[in-house]
């Protein structure tokens, strides 16, 4: 008995990708290993760590609890995806740099993506409005504290841009 | 490019990681990324039942269904068996088996299906029949002494594994005016670096090698370890560590799936992987600590500390695993912390429980002893009326007293205890004072201790029963370019290694940092590591190494460039790009120039052979020992338990700091996880041996809202003993966390703080004590 496969197309990082998997591939095994885009990373499949998370038409996900076919015809943003076309890091990507708010890296595609959509939403957080707003992601290795210091840099990098 | 003149340019420099560009794009290679052509995939059929046998095992349903190519049973594995890099005295097995039917806990690994998708195998997995004979669960250290006690082996006669005793033994019994005894309890805790294990193995048969991709601290090691489980020569056999996101212990040896995956690849001839879910975490990665300390603190009418004794109780799980009792070993070596005492000693007990085997994490062993210790500093100090701070400082070694050899025979080096003690209570004391008028019992708490870092001189390490050497090597190349590569036996797994170690060779040889690149982590090009990166030891020991090598390299370039410029050596500098005649910047000769005349082999110096590399091994003359002093500031709410800690301090003293914001960030991180095991992590085991926390939703990772505001400032008091002057400093922020938090939570519930014992300190905990207090 061979399973059955569906053609399951989603934009993503702003290019047309596909792929034909079985119905029950995760979004997050999709693009780590149908798609090769291996940066989002997989740290524990039931919803909690957080390093899986992706934007998907802008609104972080988690895309271990997420099934391809679910995300299919939307727009999905990865790690991959977050610089500037030219290559260059964005002022979230340079902020965590800057501030010392990664170690392992494990996590931090996840709470990359968090805090992409965290700062569109609220350019100028507070320090509550940031500790609520990464909380669902964890991380092992930092004691977040640097973390929330890279989301404030972030946020004035971003000022500095406008 | 920078230019940069010889000497300390990098050294304490808040140099920007050079792992990061990777990190923050995605492009990390970790090995669950790592996909070879026409790679299987492999799970593990682990026991559901705590304590038995496997009296049928059956894989005919799984092997017929779609896409399975293998199942593993312990028949097919029948010899193989992995080692322990430390045995105790007494310790009867100094291995352990990959697979057996003996069943002595619950997720011990029973079979591997292999299959052509990650789905495939786990839908089969289901489909192996198995049938189990059941005997009783045995949950809990002291459960496993007490009469009648189920023997997990029976040949045995008894579950007690080893017992012996270090320092004094008479400290128990010390007559004095003052005598604090308690009870203490350290929870078992499990690592959980955010990236689970995983494993790629792929043999080729024309080759006869094998090769090993694998989320590991010790490449070498693995690759040791799986070779003799294996029975293929170490030549054979390429562990390449990849990118590793996070460690903390749980990946310094290979487990058993490793080597299962291994063998699954040498009986299919394709590639099979194996990567771990986060519930096999819990029951199938070691966890740590879980202990019972008798902790009992003699003192004179004036607060003079005249005995220290501990019995330490530790529950090995099912078998003494890669490091077994080890750990309590360390508690008992690390017992006396910063203090004098007439006697110190210990009594070390380890058992077996039909739990998950114990080993490493992040502190190993000291957290739970300094727990014992500075708990009972406080009570003592409580029931005496004095400060605890000014009780800690009337008892401390003072900086004239270096080398001082310790009751339990420990040789610290350096340190002014004192100092960093006093500016913590400082930096308490000037904190904003206004207190919240929420009627939350609030208080602050200290802890000190002494770390054991920089492990080690290779013939003590025998001495104490562990099965490897303590040196590192180090190999410095420049390239015909005039770039550096540094490859070194330590790796890296996030704490910033080949930074830190591209800063000092950077240093060594005055040359910009961008010039260096640091490689480790594949045995086939890294020098051998008998350890690799664990306990505190990459920088101090394998940073010692990199700075002999280098400079020696630069005493090469030097020889070479006195000879173009028919100058001696010393009156030469080597300056960024050039080497130059101090003072005359006209007679100057580049690196490149000397790099390629060196890989040429001409225009060198009469005797001097072609290239330009150097390697050195060190093997360190002691152990190096750092320090730390922390303070925490909680508030407890009376309604629920909970408690929150409002403030954070740690002063700490890793000698010479090379890269200052690295080691902030390493403290932070480990006072994190030791913030939450005083307060939330616990794997715990139902009375049947089945255990409680599998998931994250039980498991209690401190998040960001948990995890207070740290303030940490370093002191340097530099090692005598490493070049360079380094001391260890990954485990510092675990080891005082609890204590600290422990002591606060008592300060601010005095009427019941002699029950304040046991980690973690659960809201339901709290609750229940101040109920009864």
């Amino acid at each position: 008995m061979t399973e059955e496969r569906l053609d399951v197309e989603m934009t993503v990082n702003g290019v047309p990708r596909g792929a034909r998997v079985p119905a029950r591939r995760l979004l997050s095994d999709f693009l780590r290993h149908d798609l090769g885009l291996t940066g989002t990373h997989v740290g524990c499949e039931h919803g909690v760590c957080g390093c899986c998370t992706v934007l998907l038409d802008g609104e972080p996900v988690r895309s271990c609890l997420m099934f391809a076919v679910g995300a299919a015809g939307h727009a999905v943003t990865t790690v991959e995806g977050l610089a500037a076309p030219g290559g260059s890091p964005s002022p979230v990507q340079r902020a965590f740099a800057e501030c010392h708010a990664l170690q392992c890296g494990f996590c931090t595609p996840g709470f990359l993506c968090t805090v992409t959509a965290l700062l569109r939403d609220r350019p100028r957080p507070t320090d509550d409005e940031v500790m609520a707003g990464i909380s669902g992601n964890l991380c092992r290795c930092t004691g977040y504290q640097n973390i929330v210091k890279a989301v404030h840099r972030a946020s004035e990098l971003m000022a500095e841009a406008e | 490019m920078t230019d940069v003149t010889q000497g300390n340019a990098y050294v304490g420099a808040r140099a920007p990681r050079v792992e990061d560009g990777r990190f923050v794009t995605g492009a990390g290679r970790f090995v669950a990324g790592v996909r070879l052509p026409g790679m299987l995939h492999a799970t593990v059929v682990r026991s559901p039942i705590a304590h038995g046998a496997v009296t049928r095992c059956d894989p005919d349903a799984a092997l017929a269904a779609p896409g399975v190519r293998a199942v593993l049973t312990p028949r097919d594995a029948a010899t193989l068996r992995l080692p322990c890099i430390s045995t105790a005295p007494g310790q009867r097995e100094a291995s352990y088996p990959v697979l057996t039917e003996e069943i002595r806990y619950v997720g011990q690994p029973l079979a591997l299906v292999v299959a052509e998708s990650a789905a495939a195998a786990e839908d089969a997995a289901d489909l192996v029949e198995l049938d189990f004979s059941e005997r009783p669960a045995l949950v809990g250290a002291e459960a496993a002494l007490a009469t009648g006690a189920p023997l997990l082996y029976p040949e045995w006669g008894t579950n007690l594994v080893s017992e012996f005793v270090v320092g004094d033994a008479d400290a128990a019994a010390a007559m004095a005016d003052h005598v604090v005894e308690l009870t203490l309890r350290l929870g078992r805790v499990a690592p959980c670096p955010m990236e689970p294990r995983g494993t790629v193995a792929t043999w080729e048969p024309a080759r006869g090698e094998l090769t090993v991709w694998t989320s590991t601290q010790a490449p070498h090691l693995a690759r040791d370890h799986l070779a003799g489980a294996l029975g293929i020569g170490c030549d054979r056999v390429r562990v390449i560590g990849c990118d590793v996101g996070g460690g903390f212990g749980a990946k310094e040896h290979p487990y058993p799936e490793e080597v299962l995956a291994c063998l699954a690849t040498r009986r299919l001839g394709r590639p099979v992987t194996w990567i771990e879910r986060r519930g096999e975490h819990f029951t199938s990665t070691l966890p740590a600590r879980d202990a019972v300390h008798r902790g009992r603190l003699a003192l004179d009418a004036d607060g003079r500390f005249i005995a220290l004794y501990a019995d330490i109780l530790s529950d090995l799980g099912a078998y003494p695993a890669s490091v077994g009792v080890n750990p309590a070993a360390v508690s008992a070596l690390m017992l006396p912390g910063p203090y004098h005492f007439d006697q110190a000693g210990a009594k070390v007990r380890a058992v077996v429980t039909t739990t998950t085997p114990i080993g490493s994490f992040r502190g190993f062993g000291q957290p739970e002893i300094t727990w014992t210790r500075e708990r009972l500093i406080d009570e003592a100090a409580r029931g005496l009326g004095l400060d605890p701070v000014e009780l800690r400082l009337r008892n401390m070694i003072r900086p004239a007293e270096f080398p001082y050899p310790s009751r339990t025979r420990q040789s610290y080096d350096s340190g002014d205890y004192a100092a960093a003690l006093e500016l913590v209570r400082d930096r308490v004391a000037a904190r904003a004072a206004a207190t919240p008028r929420d009627g939350k019992p609030r208080g602050v708490g200290f802890a000190c201790h002494v770390e054991h870092t920089g492990m080690g001189p290779s013939a003590e390490m025998e001495a104490a029963g562990i099965n490897a050497g303590g040196f590192e090597i180090a190999v410095v190349r420049m390239e015909p370019d005039a770039s550096i590569v540094v490859s070194s036996g330590v790796c890296g797994m996030g704490q910033g290694i080949e930074t830190t170690l591209a800063q000092l060779a950077a240093d060594r040889l005055a040359v910009p940092m961008d010039r260096v690149k640091v490689v480790f982590g594949d045995t086939a090009y890294a020098p051998y590591s008998g350890l690799g990166s664990i306990a505190s030891r990459s920088l101090t020991v394998g940073g010692a190494a990199l700075i002999g090598a280098a400079d020696r390299l630069r005493r090469r370039i030097l020889a070479i460039a006195a000879h173009r410029l028919e100058a001696t050596p010393g009156d030469l500098e080597i300056t960024g790009a050039a080497v130059r005649v101090k003072g005359d910047p006209a007679a100057a000769i580049t690196l490149a120039d000397i790099a390629a005349a060196a890989w040429r082999g001409r225009d060198l110096p009469d005797g001097m052979s072609p290239g330009l590399e150097e390697r050195e091994v060190y093997d360190p003359p002691a152990n190096v020992y750092g320090y730390a002093a922390h303070a925490a500031a909680v508030a407890v709410d009376p309604d629920t338990g909970k408690i929150e800690i409002e403030g954070y301090w740690a002063v700490t003293d890793c000698g010479v700091v090379v890269n200052p914001t690295i080691v902030e960030g390493q403290l932070h991180g480990g006072i994190v996880q030791g913030i939450g095991m005083a307060l939330t992590e616990e794997i715990a085991y139902a009375p049947d041996g089945q255990p409680l926390t599998t998931t994250f939703m039980d498991y209690l990772l401190p998040s960001s809202p948990e995890s207070p505001p740290i303030e940490v400032e370093l002191i340097q008091v530099p090692s005598p003993v490493t070049p360079g002057g380094m001391k260890g400093v990954g485990e510092s922020g675990v080891i005082s966390a609890p204590a600290a938090v422990g002591n606060a939570v008592a300060a601010a519930l005095p009427h019941v703080a002699g029950r304040i014992t046991a980690t973690p300190l659960t809201p339901y905990a709290i609750w229940s004590v101040s109920r009864d207090g």
